[in-house]
C-alpha cells in the first residue's frame, strides 16, 4: 500500500485514541491485568499459591507504568501530556519571578497591542471593501483637477460610455429636516436613481428609488433613509415607508430605510438620508446639473465583467477628449482616472496612505524595541537557569524535551502578551470610534477588530515567540553540565567580551533615542504652526451657522433675516464688533472661483487664476481681526444697486493684478461678467489648509451675492463658547423653526484645520513615551541583573578597599557606555529620519536648536532614573554577607 | 536450555509477526508461542512486549479486539492484517538474505581471499 494512506489512518488512530481517552487508559490497564491473571494462572498450575503466584506475575510484566508510557508514545497520546506538563511547569516558573513576567508582559503587550491598534486602522480605512455587493468591480471616477466631476460631463460619460455597466453620481449636502423632534440640520446625499442599483444593495424596508424615479428636476420627492436615522428619528418605525417628511420645507416621501451598516459610499462621511439628484435645485437653491464648469458631482461606477480599470480609463479619457473639444472653456486638459471608492478618490487617499504607513513603521519600531527588551531580559535570566537546565539534563532529560519545554515557555509569555495586548488594542479602538469631528460634521471613523487583525497579533505573537526561544535554545545546545552544576560561569561567558545582551541594549537605546528626537522635533513643529499667522485672530470671536434654504427662505426673505440677525447679534451685552459671511478661513466650507485681468481676452479655464472667496458683510474684517492695508471695508452703501466691488488679499493682489497697490484696479469673473472693482486689500491668511503656500483671496460683499448659508460673526469680551449659546438663542428667537449648526468658538472650529498636524504629534508623543517606557524597563533589567549576578565580586572589592566610585564604574560602567554610545548613533539616526517628519508634520525642522538638548536630556535621565535603583543596591552591599553568599 | 541469545533490536517486531501469522492471540498467548517457537533461546521481558504490540497495532500491520480467553477471561486479541502478512513476508526474506550473506562471510577461510 502507499505511503500516504498510512499516515492518515496513523493521525485518525491517534485522534480517536485522544477522543476517547478514558476509555483507551482503561482498556489498557485491563490488558496489562489480563496479562497478569493468565500469567497467574499458569504458576498456579505449577504449585505456586495463588497471592505468590500473582506476586510473581507483576513482577515479571515489568516496569508497569514505563512500558504504558511507551504504549501511550507508540499510539501518539504523549505531546498533549507532555505538552500540559511543560505549560504548567511555565506558569510556575513565570509566577517565581513576578517582576520580570510582569515587565515581559508589560512589554509584549504594549508592542503588539500598538501594532494590532494600527492595523486595525489601516484595515478599517484602507483594506475593508465597502458594504455594498462586489466591492471589487466598483471605482471611483477622479479628475486631474478635482476629485468630483461636473454634472454634464457625468451625464456625457454616462451615456457614451462601453466599459462601466453602471455609472452614478451623488453629493453630500445639508439639508433640513423636520421630524416631532422640530427642526434638524441633516447630512444627506443627493443621488442619482441608478445609485442603489449600481451598488446593488437591498433595502431592509420598503424600497430605493430608481433611474425612472430621477427624471423630472424638482418634481421627485423622494427620500430614503439611514438605518440610524430610522432608529434614532423616526423611532425604528414599521410603517414608515409611505410617509411624509419635511425636508427643506417640501413634503418628501420616504420609500425606504437602508440596510444597517450601509453608510454611502464615503467611508468617513456617513448620511442620514438619499435624496434623489433631480431634487438638487431644491435642496440647495440653486441648480448647477446644467453648468459644466461646476465640477460638484462624485462619480462611482461598475466595471463590466472582463474590463480592466486601465481600458475603463482609456474609454472614459476618449470621451472626455470629444467633450474637451466640444467645450473648450471648461474641459480643456482634463484627464480621468479611476482610484478606489471610500476616500474621495485619491484625495483623501494619498494622505491617508501616507499617514498609515509612518504610523505603522512607528508601530514596528516600537514592537522592536519590545522585542529587543524581552529578548535581553530573557536572556539575562536564561544564564541565570544554568544550573536548573544542568540538573535537568544530568538526570536523564533529553535535549530535545528540554528545549520543547523551553520553547513552550516563551510562546505562552507571548500569548498570553499578545491576549492582554488585544484587550488594549481592543480599548483603544474603542476610544477612536467613539471620535466625533467638531461641529456636528458627520465625520466617524469606524475601526473594530476583525478577524483579519486577530490572526495579525496572533501571528505576531507567535513569531516574537518563536524569536525569543533563540537564546534559551542555544544556551540548552551548549550547555556543560559539569561547569554548571560546580556552580561555575560556562566557560563560553568569559570568553565574550561583548554579549548579545548588550547588542540587544544598544539597538533597545538606539530606537529609542530615534522615537524621542522624532518626538520632539514634531512637537517643536507643532508649537510652531500653532502660533503661526493665520490672517485672522480667532481668539474670542463666536461663531453660529444657519442654512435659510433648510427653512424654505427666498432670497428677499433670507437678506431681511440676515440684517435683522446681525442686528439682533451686534445687540447682544459685550459684543464689541459683528458680522456675518457665507464661511470662514479654515473650515470645511470653502470654494473657489476663477477670475480673469481686466484685459484678459482668453478665457480657458486653464488660463485663469484661481481665488479662494467669500461672501461677507460689511464689519466683517473687522469682526474676525483681518487688518486692512489698503483701502476701505464694505459699507452698506454697496448694494445691488451699486458697480461691484470686492476687497482682496496682498497675495491677490500680486499674482492676479501684478502689484500690491491694487486699490482701484479691476478684474473680471469671466468672459461676460462685468468688471468688478478693488476697494481695499487684506493681509495673507491661511484659507483651506495650514500648510499652504500664500494663495489669493477675494472677499465679496454678501448684500450685492446672496448666499443663503450664513455664519454669524461676533467678536466679545464673554467667554466665546458662552456667546455662542447665546446667539443659538437669538436665531432660535427670531425663527425657532431654522435650524441652527456650527455654534461654538472660532477656535474650535479651526479644530479641523489643525487634525493632522495634532494627530501626527499625538501619535509620535505616544510612541515615543512608549519607546521611554521600554527603554527604561530594559536598562533597569540589565542593571539589576548586572548587580545580582556579581554580588560576590563587588563584596569582595569593597572588602579591599574599592570606593563608591570605583564600584559604580565597575557595575554599571558597562551600561553607561552603551547608553552613550546608543544615544549618539540614536540621536544621528532620528535627526536623518526627521528629516522625513518634516514633510508630514508642518514647520518640523531637524535642525531646531531645542531638539538636541532636550533629547539628551531625556536620554540622560532616563539612564539615571533606570540605573538608580541597582546603583544603590550596589552600594548597599555589605561586603560580610555578600562573601557569604553563595 | 541452549544458551539465551540476546535479541537484536527489530527482531522483537519479526517475532510478534511470525507468532501471530500462526493464528490470532492474545498477549500472553503471543509471549508463549514466542518462546515456544524459538525453543525457548530468548529471554523478553513480559511487559516489553506491548509497547511493540501497539507499534505495530498503529502502523495498520495488526488489528486487535478484545474476546473471551480459553481461561474465561477477558483477552485482547491480535491479528495480522494484510499489509502485517505483506511486512512478515519482507521482513522474514530480508533476514535470510542477512543470515545467508553473514553466514557465507563467517565461514570464509583463509585461502578463499586475497
Amino acid at each position: 500500500m502507499a505511503y500516504r494512506p498510512a499516515i492518515f489512518a496513523r493521525i485518525r488512530n491517534s485522534w480517536q485514541a485522544l477522543r476517547h481517552r478514558g476509555r483507551w487508559e482503561r482498556e489498557l490497564e485491563a490488558e496489562l491485568r489480563s496479562h497478569v491473571e493468565h500469567r497467574a494462572a499458569d504458576l498456579v498450575r505449577t504449585g505456586l499459591p495463588p497471592e505468590a503466584a500473582e506476586r510473581q506475575a507483576r513482577v515479571e510484566l515489568g516496569a508497569r507504568e514505563a512500558y504504558k508510557e511507551q504504549c501511550r508514545g507508540a499510539h501518539g497520546l504523549r505531546w498533549p501530556d507532555e505538552l500540559r506538563q511543560d505549560l504548567r511547569y511555565a506558569v510556575r516558573i513565570l509566577r517565581h519571578s513576578p517582576g520580570f513576567t510582569a515587565v515581559a508582559l508589560l512589554s509584549l503587550a504594549l508592542g503588539i497591542g500598538v501594532n494590532m491598534s494600527v492595523f486595525s486602522v489601516i484595515n478599517a480605512l484602507l483594506l475593508k471593501p465597502l458594504a455594498v455587493a462586489s466591492p471589487g468591480d466598483l471605482y471611483f471616477v477622479q479628475t486631474n483637477q478635482f476629485p468630483t466631476n461636473s454634472f454634464p460631463n457625468y451625464r456625457d460619460l454616462r451615456d457614451r460610455n462601453s466599459t462601466f455597466s453602471a455609472l452614478a453620481a451623488y453629493r453630500q449636502a445639508p439639508m433640513g429636516l423636520v421630524n416631532g423632534g422640530g427642526a434638524q440640520r441633516i447630512w444627506g446625499y443627493l443621488a442619482t436613481g441608478n445609485y442603489f442599483d449600481t451598488l446593488g444593495i437591498r433595502p431592509v424596508l420598503g424600497r430605493f428609488f430608481h433611474a425612472e424615479d430621477d427624471r423630472q428636476p424638482g418634481a421627485s420627492p423622494f427620500a430614503v433613509l439611514s438605518h440610524a436615522c430610522w432608529h434614532d428619528r423616526f423611532g425604528a418605525d414599521p410603517r414608515i415607508a409611505g410617509k411624509t417628511v419635511r425636508i427643506n420645507s417640501l413634503p418628501y416621501t420616504v420609500l425606504g430605510v437602508a440596510p444597517p451598516g450601509f453608510h454611502g459610499t464615503e467611508l468617513f462621511f456617513w448620511p442620514e438620508v438619499w435624496v434623489p439628484m433631480a431634487m438638487q435645485p431644491r435642496i440647495e437653491g440653486r441648480s448647477w446639473l446644467e453648468e459644466r464648469g461646476t465640477s460638484n458631482a462624485l462619480v462611482v461606477g461598475r466595471l463590466r465583467r472582463g474590463v480592466t480599470p486601465r481600458r475603463a480609463e482609456e474609454d472614459l479619457n476618449a470621451i472626455i477628449a470629444d467633450l474637451a473639444r466640444d467645450f473648450p472653456i471648461w474641459n480643456q486638459g482634463l484627464k480621468l482616472t479611476l482610484a478606489q471608492p471610500g476616500l474621495v478618490g485619491d484625495a483623501l487617499r494619498n494622505p491617508a496612505r501616507a499617514f498609515t504607513g509612518g504610523v505603522m513603521a512607528l508601530a514596528a519600531l516600537v514592537l522592536l524595541t519590545a522585542c529587543a527588551n524581552l529578548a535581553s531580559l530573557l536572556s539575562a535570566r536564561a544564564a541565570d537557569r544554568d544550573r536548573e537546565l544542568a540538573i535537568r539534563l544530568s538526570i536523564g532529560a533529553g535535549r530535545a524535551r528540554i528545549a520543547r519545554q523551553l520553547v513552550a515557555e516563551s510562546l505562552l509569555l507571548s500569548l498570553a502578551g499578545g491576549a492582554v495586548g488585544c484587550g488594549l488594542a481592543a480599548a483603544v479602538l474603542r476610544l477612536l470610534s467613539r471620535w466625533r469631528a467638531p461641529l456636528d460634521f458627520p465625520v466617524r471613523f469606524e475601526v473594530g477588530a476583525d478577524g483579519k487583525v486577530f490572526a495579525f497579533a496572533f501571528t505576531v505573537a507567535m513569531l516574537t515567540g518563536l524569536l525569543f526561544s533563540i537564546a534559551p535554545l542555544r544556551q540548552v545546545a551548549r550547555a556543560d553540565v559539569n561547569h554548571a552544576l560546580k556552580g561555575l560561569p560556562s566557560a563560553t561567558a568569559r570568553a565574550r567580551r561583548w554579549a548579545a545582551r548588550d547588542l540587544l541594549l544598544a539597538v533597545q537605546v538606539v530606537l529609542c533615542c530615534v522615537l524621542v528626537t522624532a518626538s520632539f522635533v514634531a512637537l517643536r513643529g507643532l508649537a510652531r504652526s500653532l502660533a503661526t499667522p493665520l490672517g485672522f485672530a480667532p481668539r474670542g470671536v463666536a461663531v453660529a451657522g444657519f442654512e435659510l434654504g433648510l427653512a424654505g427662505y427666498g432670497e428677499e426673505d433670507g437678506r431681511t433675516f440676515q440684517r435683522r440677525a446681525l442686528a439682533a447679534a451686534a445687540g447682544l451685552p459685550g459684543v464689541s464688533a459683528a458680522a456675518y459671511a457665507d464661511s470662514v478661513p479654515l473650515s470645511i466650507d470653502q470654494s473657489t472661483t476663477v477670475v480673469f485681468r481686466q484685459d484678459a481676452v482668453d478665457f480657458r479655464a486653464a488660463e485663469a487664476k484661481k481665488a479662494a472667496y467669500y461672501q461677507v458683510s460689511p464689519g466683517y474684517f473687522q469682526a474676525i481681526g483681518t487688518r486692512l492695508l489698503a483701502g476701505r471695508d464694505f459699507t452698506w452703501r454697496d448694494d445691488r444697486t451699486a458697480p461691484p466691488v470686492a476687497v482682496v488679499n496682498a497675495a491677490f493682489a500680486r499674482q492676479v493684478i501684478g502689484t500690491s497697490a491694487a486699490v482701484g484696479r479691476r478684474f473680471r469673473r469671466g468672459r461676460n461678467r462685468p468688471l468688478v472693482e478693488i476697494i481695499g486689500v487684506v493681509e495673507d491668511g491661511k484659507y483651506v489648509s495650514l500648510t499652504e503656500a500664500a494663495r489669493p483671496a477675494l472677499f465679496l460683499p454678501i448684500v450685492q451675492s446672496y448666499n443663503s448659508e450664513t455664519m454669524l460673526i461676533v467678536r466679545s469680551q464673554i467667554p466665546a463658547s458662552e456667546m455662542a449659546l447665546q446667539l443659538r438663542g437669538t436665531v432660535a428667537r427670531l425663527d425657532p423653526r431654522l435650524p441652527v449648526h456650527g455654534t461654538g468658538s472660532l477656535a474650535q472650529m479651526l479644530g479641523f484645520a489643525f487634525f493632522p498636524a495634532r494627530a501626527a504629534t499625538l501619535a509620535l508623543g505616544v510612541f515615543g513615551l512608549l519607546a521611554i517606557m521600554l527603554a527604561a524597563t530594559g536598562i533597569y533589567g540589565l542593571a539589576a541583573y548586572s548587580v545580582s549576578r556579581r554580588v560576590r565580586e563587588i563584596g569582595i572589592r569593597v572588602a579591599v578597599g574599592a570606593r563608591p566610585g570605583q564600584v559604580l564604574r565597575f557595575v554599571l560602567g558597562r551600561t553607561i557606555l552603551l547608553l552613550a554610545a546608543g544615544s549618539v548613533v540614536g540621536l544621528a539616526l532620528g535627526l536623518a529620519a526627521s528629516r522625513v517628519l518634516a514633510s508630514v508634520v508642518y514647520l518640523a525642522s531637524p535642525r531646531d536648536p531645542l531638539v538636541l538638548p532636550a533629547t539628551a536630556f531625556t536620554m540622560v535621565l532616563i539612564g539615571l532614573g533606570a540605573a538608580l535603583p541597582p546603583a544603590r543596591r550596589a552600594l548597599d552591599i555589605d561586603p560580610v554577607r555578600a562573601l557569604r553568599q553563595e | 536450555m541452549s544458551r539465551a541469545a540476546d535479541l537484536l533490536p527489530g527482531t522483537l517486531d519479526l517475532l510478534i509477526l511470525k507468532a501471530l501469522s500462526l493464528g490470532p492471540q492474545h498477549g500472553y498467548g503471543v509471549l508463549l508461542r514466542i518462546e515456544q517457537i524459538s525453543g525457548n533461546r530468548f529471554q523478553i521481558e513480559q511487559g516489553a512486549l506491548y509497547p511493540a504490540l501497539y507499534r505495530l497495532e498503529h502502523q495498520g500491520l495488526l488489528e486487535a479486539e478484545w474476546g473471551t480467553s480459553e481461561n474465561n477471561r477477558r483477552a485482547k486479541y491480535y491479528r495480522l492484517t494484510a499489509a502485517g502478512r505483506r511486512r512478515l513476508a519482507e521482513e522474514t526474506a530480508g533476514w535470510q538474505r542477512l543470515v545467508a550473506a553473514m553466514s557465507a562471510a563467517l565461514a570464509a577461510r583463509a585461502g578463499e581471499v586475497r
